[in-house]
């Protein structure tokens, strides 16, 4: 009878032990040594090749786990709850106020001291802004992103404009006279899922988006317009209305059924690699103006996270990846804009047709606001310009709404 | 002693189920009562207790409406057309013996064995309104392309087409292994008294086939109130939240949002209408058979 009990026992142990191991974090077995850096992305299958030569500078080993963007807030959201993770971590620049709520971001003063090349000073202004919370410095900006105009030039003097459209109502007529070349064919690309685009055209009309009470102002003409005027691209089939389910490579080659679109960096590889038929054909613009032109900043930023073990290697990390001559090597990895004022002075960033227009709008480029619930005011944006370009909503009546859901989400968190 | 040893051999099973279902079960219901979200899930101190509010919100969420208006037009028209369809090619894969016909069974289990992404992937090609299959077969019939995942209706009706195609295999399966229980006696009897093949079907095969149906009906139903995959990969609930299920509801306020209790009272008003609707379907079973005892 002894032995049954002990061999039941057993089995138990056995099966709760196995059932615990897969809960385990196997992060956490590793040497604690090693630096561990969380990226994400694509890119971030490039960063082991920049953590070799930092390997090779400092004799500190890094492992780099690169995570799909679409995994990484899960990721980061089970790392702050179990209280554990990486030494570095990329932080998206509209993740930061969510992160550092909730204190699983490092403050980086302490470091600054050390390493100069931390200094806000030398980062764009834009990029700078998104790493600092409280009068603290909580990350270093890493890559930019700025949203430019692309446009296809041949097409474009084929209706009669040797250049890009400078200012909205120049937009909106070349827009729609591109439009006009026939059926299925369109004259600007704007994606209804793009969460900062709303809020960048509504700066570029003088709206603040919030007041000086921190109110949203989203129901006042400066915005409203601004919608109304994004709103008229859709109606007069300018923009197409339903998604085409095509991707760049069919919509901007060839005889190019829509061909100007505002993106970001990545497009100019993307265009190049996937279209080569139309080199030469195209280019990209600053975005054209109304009272401005300022165009959104994003990008990503890296952070010493709080849980880590090893703080001093996260800090040369930092230094290292802050280095004017990193964020070049970076760029011709990854096509990402450096943040670091310094490397614009190079030849490459200096004199390449692309670039160029990069550098002159991220000095005219602001991030969305730094608040939290950012991201739920973007989403409830999302879904009220939806009712209006698709559901014919009233622009007013809609914006109405929208204002009063932004007040509900920021009086609940 | 003799009474207690059984539990000693169910209880490691006992004890998994009770860390990684019950435990986890009470621990959102407790979470839908509080305003836990990332700064909470990084210090418990800052959680508050807020009672019903999340329930409160919830329910006069017009996006949660819309989603369980959603789901309801899911398994009012989803469950149906499984168990008609899953149902009806298993009569006719159980018509014979010959290779061909276990070739179909494996040709209609296939979805259900590949990957959902995968298979939305390639969906959303076939339902691409520029160069889709769909719109080009209709455009050799001169009819006019239809916008498939556009419109509002059609894309909750496209969902379902791509659901139903995936929920076929499994139920196929479970309806032909109770066809091939019946035993043939049945049928010889019933052929004697000059049943032809539709008599059969109606007073042999389908009432035998009660407890496979119910089987079906309610596993079904449950999968279909928690319908996520498809418009989580092929539309994200759009146009116009049109497609968006409550499962899809729940894990955008709860993972993209970070509200989890929202997101908890949203999960348990689920869990709930879940029960309930499970809870009918074994009472109507019980009158059935009650009534044909």
């Amino acid at each position: 009878m002894k032995k049954k009990w002990s061999i039941l026992l057993l089995t138990m142990v056995l099966t709760l032990g196995v059932a615990l191991a897969g809960c385990g974090n196997s992060d956490d077995a590793a040497d604690t040594k090693v630096l561990n850096v969380w990226a994400m992305g694509d890119e971030a299958k490039q960063l082991p090749k920049l953590a070799k030569e930092f390997e090779k500078d400092t004799g500190i080993k890094v492992k780099v786990q690169a995570i799909p963007w679409a995994n990484a807030h899960d990721k980061l959201l089970t790392a702050v709850a179990s209280k554990s993770g990486p030494d570095v971590v990329q932080m998206g620049t509209t993740w930061m106020p969510e992160f550092v709520a909730a204190g699983a971001l490092e403050d980086l003063d302490s470091y600054t001291d050390k390493y100069a090349e931390l200094e806000g000073k030398n980062f764009f202004d834009g990029s700078a802004k998104t790493t600092k919370f409280d009068d603290k410095t909580y990350a270093v900006p890493w890559y930019a992103d700025t949203r430019v105009l692309f446009y296809r030039t041949d097409i474009l003097k084929k209706a009669g404009y040797d250049h890009a459209p400078k200012t909205w109502d120049e937009l909106s007529e070349v827009a729609k006279k591109l439009s006009d070349r026939g059926d299925d064919m369109y004259g600007l690309n704007i994606d209804g899922k793009e969460q900062s685009l709303g809020f960048m055209f509504g700066r570029q009309n003088g709206s603040p988006l919030f007041d000086d009470a921190n109110k949203p102002v989203f129901n006042k003409k400066p915005f409203v317009d601004s919608v109304s005027y994004l709103n008229s691209f859709f109606q007069n089939g300018s923009a197409p209305k339903a998604e085409l389910g095509l991707d760049v490579a069919q919509t901007f080659g060839g005889d190019a059924i829509i061909p100007m679109f505002i993106s970001g960096p990545w497009m100019v590889k993307a265009v190049k690699d996937t279209v080569p038929d139309i080199d030469g054909k195209w280019a990209t613009a600053v975005l054209p103006a109304k009272e401005n032109n300022t165009s959104s900043l994003g990008g990503a930023n890296l952070a010493v996270f709080k849980y880590g073990k090893n703080k001093d290697d996260a800090g040369k990390f930092l230094q290292f990846m802050s280095k004017p001559e990193t964020q070049l090597k970076w760029m011709e990895l990854t096509n990402s804009l450096p943040t670091v004022q310094k490397s614009w002075e190079n030849e490459t960033l200096k004199d390449d047709p692309f670039y160029k227009i990069f550098g002159e709008q991220m000095a005219n480029a602001e991030p969305m606001p730094l608040i939290p619930e950012f991201e739920e005011i973007a989403q409830a944006y999302m879904k009220n310009f939806e009712q209006i370009y698709r559901g014919g909503a009233d622009v007013q009546d809609q914006m109405d709404n929208f204002n009063k859901e932004v007040n509900t989400i920021l009086k609940n968190n | 002693m003799d009474q207690k040893t059984p539990y000693l051999f169910i209880s490691p099973a006992l004890l998994l189920l009770i860390m990684f279902s019950l435990f986890p079960i009470v621990i959102a219901f407790v979470i839908s009562f509080t305003d836990i979200n990332l700064v909470g899930l990084a210090d418990w101190s800052k959680i508050n207790f807020i009672g019903l509010e999340n329930y409160k919100n919830v329910l006069s969420d017009p996006i949660f409406l819309k989603s369980i208006g959603n789901t309801l037009f899911y398994v009012i028209i989803g469950v149906p057309l499984v168990i008609i369809c899953s149902l009806g090619i298993a009569l006719m894969i159980n018509f014979s013996q010959a290779k061909i016909f276990q070739f179909f069974r494996l040709i209609f289990y296939t979805p259900s064995i590949t990957n959902v992404v995968a298979v939305a992937v390639v969906w959303s090609y076939l339902y691409n309104p520029q160069f889709g299959l769909f719109n080009y077969l209709l455009s050799l019939l001169d009819l006019p392309a239809v916008p498939w995942l556009q419109d509002p209706t059609i894309a909750k009706i496209s969902l379902i087409i791509l659901a139903l195609w995936r929920a076929i295999g499994v139920n196929m399966i479970i309806f032909l292994a109770a066809l091939q229980g019946i035993p043939r006696e049945y049928y010889e009897a019933a052929q004697l008294d000059g049943a032809n093949r539709w008599k059969q079907l109606t007073n042999v095969t389908v009432p035998l086939l009660r407890f496979a149906i119910f089987f079906v009906t309610v596993t079904t139903m449950i999968g279909w109130l928690q319908f996520f995959e498809e418009p989580f990969v092929m539309t994200q609930g759009g146009p116009l939240d049109s497609t968006t299920s409550v499962a899809l509801f729940i894990y955008r306020n709860g993972f993209q949002l970070s509200k989890f209790g929202y997101a908890a009272a949203g999960s348990f008003i689920l869990f709930i209408a879940i029960i309930i609707i499970t809870i009918v379907q074994f009472k109507i079973q019980n009158r059935h058979s009650d009534t044909q005892m």
